[in-house]
């Protein structure tokens, strides 16, 4: 058993292998992850909207260990990631980190989010530092004004940036 | 070397990640063969735990021991490990993993043990040991290490 402590590392691992085989097959694995999300996401965030999010975010918080900040407005929703646990053990590595390791969180969250209406602005702020702000906004026009404050704007697959 | 573990990870589990490993194993095989999935597997015995292979490569068993017993009682495992003269057993009678997967998706990938398998043979490789690993019935297992 690879423990599930270390599945970020398996992940890490992954990557390198898909990068290796080109984008297309990167990008073919973030839709297949997303796919396996949706069993844990997807009616709460069609049922819920961001109460929904809310709801799961907070859960994964605390089973990830995460030090994050939660903010629900009325139309959109702010997670700040202080430290990014995912990140942080890929870089407390034996092994060699995916220099792109950050694209696989945006990559299965934006089609997900596509598909139930929303708008993510996923700032990475940088690739190797272990934080990020993720916002989801009800309003397209809201988000897009949004991507001109972040630092790193990650797109997704069928989301170019 | 010896019993300190090179991650020891803390705080809450998220057992969720093993069904992501089971999702990972059907699409790297579908797409690229099982072979490209052992390789994988090898780089994480050999790579990312490459503490404990060094430290078998050594002819220390130690640090193998401790990890067994940091993740398998962290993910509540019913396990024993029975240390010998001659070899050390790890007796899995429940996979939490597993039974976790067979939870989320009915029936794990038939593939889903080889990250138990092959990440042992690169843990073992090039060092005086040997690892012998069963499947025992769905969800458990043995994985004997032994001298070669």
């Amino acid at each position: 058993m690879i423990p599930s402590d270390h599945f970020t590392r398996f992940y890490n691992e992954v990557f390198k292998f898909l990068e290796s085989q080109g984008e297309a097959e990167l990008e073919a694995y973030f839709l297949a992850i997303s796919k396996n999300q949706e069993k844990h996401i997807l009616e709460l965030i069609q049922t819920k909207g961001l109460a929904g999010m809310e709801e799961y975010w907070s859960h994964i918080k605390v089973e990830e260990n995460c030090d994050m900040d939660i903010d629900r407005y009325d139309d959109h929703i702010e997670l700040r990631m202080n430290v990014c646990p995912s990140l942080s053990k890929v870089m407390d590595n034996d092994a060699e980190p995916m220099g792109r390791y950050c694209d696989h969180c945006a990559g299965w969250i934006g089609p997900i989010l596509d598909k139930t209406g929303y708008h993510l602005v996923y700032d990475v702020i940088s690739r190797t530092e272990p934080r990020c702000v993720m916002r989801v906004f009800k309003d397209a026009a809201k988000a897009r004004e949004a991507e001109k404050d972040v630092k790193l704007l990650m797109g997704w697959p069928g989301h170019k940036v | 070397m010896g019993e300190k573990l090179r991650y020891a990870e803390e705080g809450e589990v998220h057992l969720d990640f093993h069904g992501a490993t089971n999702t990972t194993i059907d699409f790297i095989i579908d797409r690229f063969g099982v072979e490209a999935m052992d390789e994988i597997f090898r780089k994480v015995g050999r790579d990312v735990y490459r503490s404990i292979h060094e430290d078998l490569v050594a002819g220390d068993t130690r640090q193998l021991v401790e990890h067994w017993r940091h993740f398998f009682t962290r993910e509540d495992c019913d396990y024993d490990i029975e240390i010998g003269r001659d070899e050390i057993v790890l007796t899995v009678r429940r996979c939490t993993a597993w039974h976790h997967v067979a939870r989320l998706v009915g029936t794990p990938s038939p593939h889903f043990c080889d990250q138990t398998i092959r990440t042992n043979e690169a843990l073992a490789e090039g060092s005086p040991f040997a690892f012998e690993t069963t499947i025992t019935g769905p969800g458990a297992c043995r994985q004997v290490i032994r001298r070669r």
